[in-house]
């Protein structure tokens, strides 16, 4: 009997103490540890064969673990791989991932709550305004001037501070994605959205001009009767679309819908369509584009050239189906990174630019200013930590680091000539997960690529060093390899030598200038309201999509315009028109 | 001890309290103190600006649930939904239990083993994996509509997972599918409970199998059954949002939204805290009003409540 309650004892301080130290595993306790491991392996790695360059070593660091609050990442927790053996040896620094959109938007209530949202911080610009009134970030004017390379955008720095609501002088945030070009230009080859078709399939039914949507329709009905099925068998269909994207981001309607509007020069901010004249008018208006699109793809529809999965599959789902060859047309840019390799873009399957002649193409320009996120320091940093943030932000933003983002590493993703000139190798490395030298740990690319997914500057940037841009597809090398019979025939018949080439010699190229503006977030009423109108739109667009005929599609639009004001839709448009109303005069300003 | 205590028997019932008190603590952490989080109902919450005094905003977002025509509209086809998707179950719940009574009577031991195996598997299967198991089956390649369309019996793939007709039946499918076996572990306890020797009397005296099923099995398990069903009276507003979240999709929304679902769409998109604590509140005091009434009900009908 003794025995047996002495037994039960010892389980139940087992159990106890198991459930303490279960919840008791705080920062301090794994950062002393994984100091003294980390500290000592790296120690003895980086001196022989670290990959050299290294300005500061790690290595007379004790390791330090910094989370970083990240809504970009799709990845969460410890960094791992090349990327992060690139960061240890340098700052011996451990990057925690927290992503939102892996952990769910809760964790962003739970943690501001908590008074501390992460030692870095990546936000969009208008939840940073709200969370530097809540007094979650810290002003790092006092060292931001002895980072130089931080310094080389002191004039977007100051600029998003200026604008920024509650710094008062302070500087808070480090926009994302700036570049040093100009705000005004556009210096990509391609733009975010254009309708693109695999050029064999054009040439096959005989590369006719395309006029309007209902052009296109038949195009692609034409298309769907040469190519029937990919070479599997699979039934393959023009258009494929998907749902799990709608409403991300703030935006209302289907994610597919809203961006195919931007082929007509319009831009959907919120429940406000921007028109090219720079005025609003409502989602719901029955002349602008959302109507336009939405009776598009109505219409594709019912001329079954839409996959019938449209409603229900994921983009996981799409994404399988692009990389099958069982859909016709893309529309964003990088959609056809799961299709065009080199050997299809030598062969001529691959996706190019077809343009519309009636459409006009909506772009905004160079991110100069940023591109509406924002790096930012934790307010519960203490002067340790604070000073080892600052110096891996600066080399975050160096030219050593910018490769590192962008293109990759030396030898395995590019080579360098005698000339300076970066030559990219290896170009499946991220699609294959080939695996990285042994210097770099050895593991696959891409699961040591760098999950913050999200860079103080853009890949468009010029590198000082070699005088192109960070990212591979704009070396003169790459060009040359990618210079296939296929773009010297799609040259030939458009009288261009890229996409935006020709919409700027045609004049359908719109390109939206870049400003810094400080945009008021929703209150509680309006986000509300966002979120339930959102939902209504979604559903009767997508009923819309499937209906059999004009009087049903007609039917629906109305009464999705009445259930619409019913939850208080005016109010929406009136806070929109007003929100954006900020950044058209911003925009004008800068013209 | 005794200092304390009158006597020994109050001494001793404090003791055997105290045995209890680690169970308390558990109710109280995990049933009360979220209640806490109900003051959000009556401010202006949003992240991260931390809840403070000029917040308070009353009963504002309780009135805002009701106050135009589509919300109302709104509001009573997500009860109705909840409605028919729990009343759908409440009336098949003797399921179940008489898929319990028929596997009890199955002899061969090993065969009985392997049904109840098969049958209570599903039940560890999360509704996500069930999903892509279903949108796999039945997309417009998969193995139903190939099938169909080999055999010639339709021309052009069926969109299953996207029609809204006899959804509330399909969902209630999906369910039993998934926790019949699990809900009869219950029964089949109840009835090894049975008293053996009833069972043998009946057999000498010539009862049929039928019969002993319907006069002996049956009604020991009754007493199981109802205090099942009162429970899941008092969860009728609840019935869960996974299964309904992975299967909703534009067309069958209307249909399918129920208040749990409701309530995460509302939370989760943009931060309405406030509103969808409102609505959980309301829940709640109706679930607790419900469970009284089916107590008191009991009472009328059995003679002794369950609470």
């Amino acid at each position: 009997m003794k025995s047996k309650k002495l037994g039960s004892l010892l389980l139940a301080g087992a159990l106890l103490v198991s459930a303490l130290t279960g919840c008791g595993g705080d920062g301090s306790t794994e950062g002393t540890t994984g100091g003294t491991t980390g500290g000592t392996t790296d120690g003895t790695t980086t001196g022989g064969t670290g990959d050299g360059g290294s300005s500061t070593s790690g290595a007379d660091k004790e390791l330090m673990t910094i989370d970083i609050y990240d809504v970009a990442a799709n990845y969460q927790g410890n960094q791992t791989g090349w990327f992060d053996k690139v960061v240890k040896d340098r700052f011996n620094l451990q990057l925690n991932i927290i992503a939102p959109q892996v952990a769910g938007d809760a964790i962003y209530q739970t943690r501001s709550a908590d008074g501390n949202l992460g030692d870095i911080v990546i936000l969009d610009s208008t939840d940073f305004a709200d969370c530097l009134a809540a007094g979650l970030i810290k002003d790092i004017s006092g060292e931001i001037g002895n980072y130089e390379n931080l310094m080389d955008y002191k004039d977007q720095i100051d600029t998003f501070n200026n604008g920024l609501s509650g710094a008062n002088g302070g500087t808070y945030g480090i926009p994302c994605q700036m570049t040093n070009t100009s705000p005004t230009t556009y210096s990509q080859d391609v733009i975010y959205s254009s309708p693109m078709l695999r050029w064999d399939l054009y040439k096959q039914i005989g590369e006719p001009d395309i006029k309007d949507l209902d052009d296109l329709l038949d195009v692609l009905e034409k298309i769907k009767e040469v190519h029937p099925t990919n070479e599997a068998g699979d039934p393959a269909y023009p258009l494929s679309l998907w749902p799990d994207w709608d409403g991300g981001d703030g935006m209302i309607g289907i994610a597919n819908v809203v961006q195919l509007t931007t082929w007509y020069g319009e831009k959907i901010k919120g429940s406000v369509i921007l028109k090219p004249d720079n005025t609003f008018t409502p989602l719901t208006d029955k002349n602008a584009t959302y109507y336009k699109i939405l009776k598009f793809l109505n219409d594709a529809q019912r001329r079954g050239i839409v996959d019938p999965d449209s409603g229900t599959q994921t983009w996981d789902n799409v994404c399988a189906k692009i990389s099958a060859g069982q859909v016709d047309l893309l529309w964003y840019s990088w959609e056809v990174g799961f299709w065009n390799s080199l050997d299809r873009q030598k062969n001529g399957t691959a996706f190019i630019f077809i343009p519309v002649q009636d459409q006009t193409y909506y772009t905004d320009s160079d991110t100069y200013y940023g591109s509406g996120r924002v790096f930012g320091v934790g307010s519960k940093v203490d002067d340790e930590k604070y000073k080892r943030i600052m110096e891996f932000l600066d080399w975050y933003a160096s030219p050593e680091g910018l490769v590192f983002q962008h293109a990759g590493i030396k030898d395995f993703n590019y080579t360098v000539g005698e000339d300076g000139k970066y030559t990219p190798i290896n170009d499946n490395a991220l699609m294959d997960n080939l695996p990285v030298p042994e210097e770099y740990g050895g593991a696959g690319y891409n699961d040591g690529n760098n999950a913050i997914n999200q860079w103080i500057v853009d890949a468009t940037s010029t590198n000082p060093l070699t005088g192109e841009t960070y990212a591979s597809t704009y070396w003169s090398s790459y060009k040359e390899a990618t210079m296939t019979e296929m773009k010297k025939e799609w040259q030939e018949r458009f009288g261009a030598e890229e996409p935006v080439d020709y919409m700027e010699k045609n004049n359908v190229l719109l390109v939206s200038p870049n400003v810094s503006v400080s945009l008021p977030s929703d209150d509680p009423d309006t986000a509300v309201i966002r979120n339930q109108v959102n939902e209504s739109v979604c559903d009767y667009s997508w009923k819309m999509i499937f209906a059999k005929d004009d009087a049903e599609f007609d039917a629906l639009w109305d009464e999705m315009t009445t259930t619409l004001d019913g939850l208080g839709f005016q109010d929406l448009v009136k806070f929109d028109t007003a929100k954006h109303q900020i950044e058209v005069d911003a925009k004008k300003a800068a013209q | 001890m005794k200092k304390f205590f009158s006597n020994k028997r109050k001494a001793r019932s404090f003791r055997e309290f105290l045995y209890i008190t680690p169970f308390l603590l558990l109710v109280l952490i995990f049933s009360y103190y979220p209640l806490y989080g109900w003051f959000y109902a009556f401010f202006d919450y949003k992240p991260p600006k931390p809840i403070s005094k000029d917040l308070f905003v009353g009963l504002k977002w309780f009135k805002s649930m009701v106050d135009t025509d589509v919300k109302v509209k709104q509001l009573l086809t997500v009860l109705r939904n909840t409605f028919a998707m729990s009343g759908l179950s409440l009336l098949f719940s003797w399921f179940p239990m008489i898929f319990a009574v028929f596997l009890n009577e199955i002899k061969c031991t090993p065969f009985k083993k392997i049904v109840q195996t098969v049958t209570t598997l599903p039940n560890f299967i999360s509704w996500v994996l069930v999903y892509s198991i279903a949108y796999n089956v039945l997309n417009s390649t998969g193995v139903v509509n190939s099938l169909l369309m080999s055999l010639g019996i339709v021309d052009e793939p069926q969109l299953f997972l996207q029609s809204s007709s006899h959804i509330w039946f399909k969902m209630w499918l999906w369910l039993t599918w998934k926790n019949a076996g699990w809900s009869a572990i219950m029964y089949i306890a109840a009835i090894t409970g049975i008293d053996e020797e009833l069972n043998e009397a009946a057999r000498v005296d010539g009862a049929s199998r039928m019969q002993i099923i319907r006069h002996i099995t049956i009604p020991s398990i009754m007493p199981t059954y109802f205090v099942l069903v009162m429970l899941s009276l008092a969860n009728f507003l609840s019935n869960g949002m996974e299964q309904y979240f992975v299967f909703q999709n534009a067309f069958n929304k209307d249909a399918i939204q129920v208040l749990d679902l409701y309530v995460y769409n509302l939370a989760m998109g943009s931060g309405g805290y406030s509103l969808s604590t409102a609505i959980s509140i309301l829940k709640s005091v109706v679930s607790v009003i419900l469970l009284c009434l089916t107590n008191r009900f009991s009472k009328m009908v059995r003679g002794e409540g369950f609470i």
